[in-house]
């Protein structure tokens, strides 16, 4: 009953008319869809919402056109006006696009505004074409460029839609009565109200997926992306024949497993850490341990590198001590050394994490329940198999879970580390994927191969993901929990 | 979403418990050799780690006040040798630290104010569950924090939005942040549903509601996420190196710290010639390695002066590990 009066309630023309303005939204911020671009000296890669917002926008490239006379300036103002009014008028239908959410009376006057922004919206877009004539008639068509922009029938066309839907929808819908109010469900009132947060969370996390098209071209810094240059899957079979392309892959996928490797096989320090830790009896000395060793996850590795440099570099602590101790003549400089470069990272990752990691378990150890420990101590079990039998078990679904989260994350070191520590003389054996990404799409001063390492990094996202996926499952089969 | 509480429960303990309780064993047996030398053992390590934990700290500090030719030649070991705070005055004359300093702080500020309004307000919404679509909404924002695209389209993309070689390609991406809005939600999820539903009695929206009772009462959850997002911002250098390298003086401290820890530039490159101090004493107190210490020092004092309130909220979040069971 109740569903029946559901789909009685669905308004067809309604939902069109939101469709047709997401669209028109959509069309706002797509370069390509810009109805204003009028002259091949606006800019190709602005949308128009950035006409509409600022009109440096549409003269930055018309200073030499307008110095010499090729164009007045009077097309340009008509083209921004245009755009402002436009713009508004787009603003005001989204926002009564949101009211058409709302209660009878909110919806009706939704719709009003959507009706009358559109029909002011309509005549300002053919403003534009008064300066297109205008601009066309330039005594220098090869140096301006004169074009029609396909955006404008895009808009036009989006425009009248919404125009015309309105209309039916203001005459459609019931009039509201004296007792109405304007009003909006509390759904609908939290949806609007997280939208923008989502639309952000969009914009920034899932559009760069669209950035993985660039795999396919053979995409030169500031070319653009075309028919000609379309390559299909060259660049994933050219990182698997290429014998220098494969043996960078295969060095850089060697450096990464051993460092995450290393990190795996020493995750179980920070319980050592936790359970040495609780430990000592004394509860003032035990909180400045935990203090201090918990101040390196706070700093960056920039410090952790000036750190290094006040320590190992050739005028540092360990050269001057080495040196008054007879031992060595004259110092060093330990960062300039490519030795023992998997066993270096993994020392200052473990120097800098190790007491930040043990929190949870010092948390977990407080949570084990004490009258085990009393019944085992009534038992006649002295310290070494309490802690082996009570509270390493109490922290191994904990230690699970971890392990788990580092396995799936096993080819995501990060690259800052690598990156401050990297030089001439330890690079090969520094370089982990994520720092081998950055360095050949874009360490190089501009001359990236940016499809390459947008193959490199998406494979490694898919790999990720499965990663993740198969360790949530092992979970899931084994705990009956998941990680995710 | 059930498994997003469960990891966040799990990662929550993470940043409370610095202050274990442990009343257990009365010492109800005598001490066996075994347990004497494991004790040496245990404070040995714990010791020897809690100093190389600390050592750094303290050694780069007595290197910035030290006599500066000492320090060049590494003579700085153990303890100040020749006090003075010079180094610190001549800093003014570096270049263009004063910009670097300004955008940290700026984007330090900015980026975690929104962050934590942000993650405040998406957190009390995503817990109504009258909300249209909530499951989805949720899903669509947590599920971000398992996948990336990778770093090359995310640039691109940002390349795309205008937002490199610009100020606010600091700040706006980090504003919605799902871990965090996670933590907001859980906590939010522990208040007494009562307190709000007293409120809507009396006619309050869901602003009010938000400004009058949700904000207040979250706070010691928000003043994690904020401390955490402010280290982040502080920390970050990577952004600055990927997204600014068109406009050096958005470049933040961090990361003008490491061109200078990288560069093999000498003392003239990196100090402006016209400045207030005196060019000889300049030069006869100055040398590269007390400068890069000095700025390293600099660089970590903010940390030092925020880690103790940190340690408060650590503790204070101990609420959320008690949602945990």
């Amino acid at each position: 009953m109740v569903e029946k009066e559901h789909i009685k309630g669905i308004n067809i023309f309604l939902i069109m008319l939101r469709t047709a303005v997401i669209l028109l939204l959509i069309a706002t911020v797509i370069p390509a869809l810009n109805p204003a671009r009028m002259s091949g000296l606006i800019n190709k890669s602005y949308a128009f919402i950035t006409m509409a917002v600022s009109y440096s926008s549409i003269t930055s490239g018309f200073t030499r056109a307008l110095n010499r006379g090729w164009v007045e300036e009077s097309p340009l103002k008509i083209i921004y006006i245009s755009s402002v009014i436009v713009f508004l008028g787009i603003a005001a239908i989204s926002a009564g696009c949101c009211m058409t959410l709302g209660k009878k009376r909110l919806k009706k006057l939704g719709v009003k505004i959507i009706a009358i922004a559109s029909g002011i919206d309509i005549p300002a877009l053919f403003l534009l074409i008064p300066a297109y004539l205008s601009i066309s008639g330039t005594s220098n068509p090869d140096r301006v460029q004169p074009m029609f922009a396909n955006g404008f029938w895009v808009f036009l066309a989006l425009l009248i839609i919404c125009f015309v839907l309105s209309i039916i929808n203001v005459l459609k819908l019931p009039r509201p009565g004296p007792e109405d109010k304007y009003e909006m469900e509390s759904k609908y009132k939290l949806f609007l109200m997280i939208l923008p947060f989502v639309i952000l969370c969009f914009v920034f996390s899932y559009l760069p997926l669209w950035g993985w098209r660039y795999a396919f071209y053979n995409y030169k810094p500031g070319s653009e992306l075309s028919r000609e240059n379309f390559v299909g899957f060259k660049w994933f079979t050219f990182l698997f024949e290429n014998p220098a392309t494969r043996a960078d892959i295969v060095r850089v996928l060697r450096n990464t497993l051993v460092m995450s490797g290393l990190g795996l096989a020493t995750s179980w320090l920070p319980i050592v850490f936790a359970i040495f830790l609780t430990e000592v009896k004394q509860g003032n000395l035990r909180k400045i341990i935990q203090t201090i060793t918990t101040i390196p996850n706070f700093i960056s590795w920039v410090l952790v590198y000036s750190f290094a440099f006040a320590l190992f570099s050739t005028e540092g602590f360990i050269n001057s001590i080495l040196i008054d101790l007879g031992i060595i003549e004259s110092g060093t400089n330990y960062l300039m050394s490519g030795k023992h470069i998997w066993l270096k990272m993994w020392a200052w990752g473990t120097w800098k994490g190790l007491g930040w990691s043990a929190i949870i378990y010092i948390a977990g150890i407080t949570s084990i329940d004490q009258q085990l420990y009393e019944a085992a101590t009534i038992d006649g079990a002295g310290r070494f198999r309490k802690m082996w039998h009570i509270t390493v078990p109490g922290l191994m679904p904990t230690y699970f879970v971890l392990l788990l989260l580092s396995i799936a994350g096993i080819l995501s070191n990060g690259m800052d580390q690598y990156y401050v520590f990297k030089n001439s003389a330890n690079k090969d054996t520094i370089e982990v994927l994520d720092l081998y990404v950055y360095i050949l799409g874009l360490g190089s001063g501009g001359s990236g191969n940016i499809p390459m390492a947008t193959v490199v990094g998406m494979i490694k996202s898919l790999v990720s993901i499965t990663l993740l996926f198969t360790a949530n499952k092992i979970s899931k089969l084994i705990r009956g929990e998941s990680i995710i | 979403m059930k498994e997003g509480i469960t990891v966040s429960n799990e990662k929550v303990s993470e940043k409370v418990d610095l202050n274990p309780r442990k009343k257990r064993r009365k010492s109800k047996y005598k001490a066996s050799p075994l347990d004497i030398i494991f004790d040496i053992f245990n404070y040995t390590f714990l010791l020897l780690f809690t100093f190389s934990c600390f050592f750094p700290f303290y050694y780069l500090f007595i290197n910035t006040i030290s006599d500066n030719e000492l320090v060049r030649i590494g003579q700085i070991k153990w303890y100040p040798v020749g006090i003075h705070f010079n180094n610190y005055l001549a800093l003014a004359n570096v270049n263009n630290l004063g910009t670097s300093v300004l955008v940290s702080v700026a984007r330090t500020v900015i980026g975690t104010a929104l962050m934590v309004l942000a993650s405040a307000f998406v957190g009390y919404l995503v817990t109504k569950r009258e909300m249209w679509g909530r499951r989805f909404i949720y899903r669509f924002l947590i599920i971000t924090m398992y996948f990336n695209a990778g770093l090359i389209p995310w640039y691109l993309n940002m390349s795309m939005l205008g937002l490199t070689n610009n100020f606010w390609g600091y700040i706006i991406p980090g504003i919605v942040s799902p871990y965090n809005i996670i933590l907001v939600k859980t906590y939010i999820e522990s208040i007494p549903a009562e307190l709000e539903e007293s409120a809507v009695i009396d006619g309050a929206g869901y602003f009010t509601v938000f400004r009058n009772i949700i904000w207040p009462l979250s706070k010691p959850i928000l003043a994690t996420i904020a401390i955490f997002g402010a280290v982040g911002h502080w920390n970050s250098f990577t952004d600055s190196m990927i997204l600014m390298s068109g406009r050096p003086e958005l470049y933040t401290l961090q990361y003008r710290l490491y061109i200078y820890l990288s560069s093999a530039s000498n003392l003239s490159a990196l100090m402006n010639s016209g400045g207030t101090i005196n060019p000889q004493l300049l030069n006869s107190l100055l040398n590269i390695r007390t400068v890069r210490l000095t700025v390293a020092m600099v660089t970590i004092i903010p940390i030092l002066l925020v880690y103790p309130f940190m340690q408060r909220y650590f503790v204070k979040g101990i609420m959320l590990g008690a949602v945990k069971g």
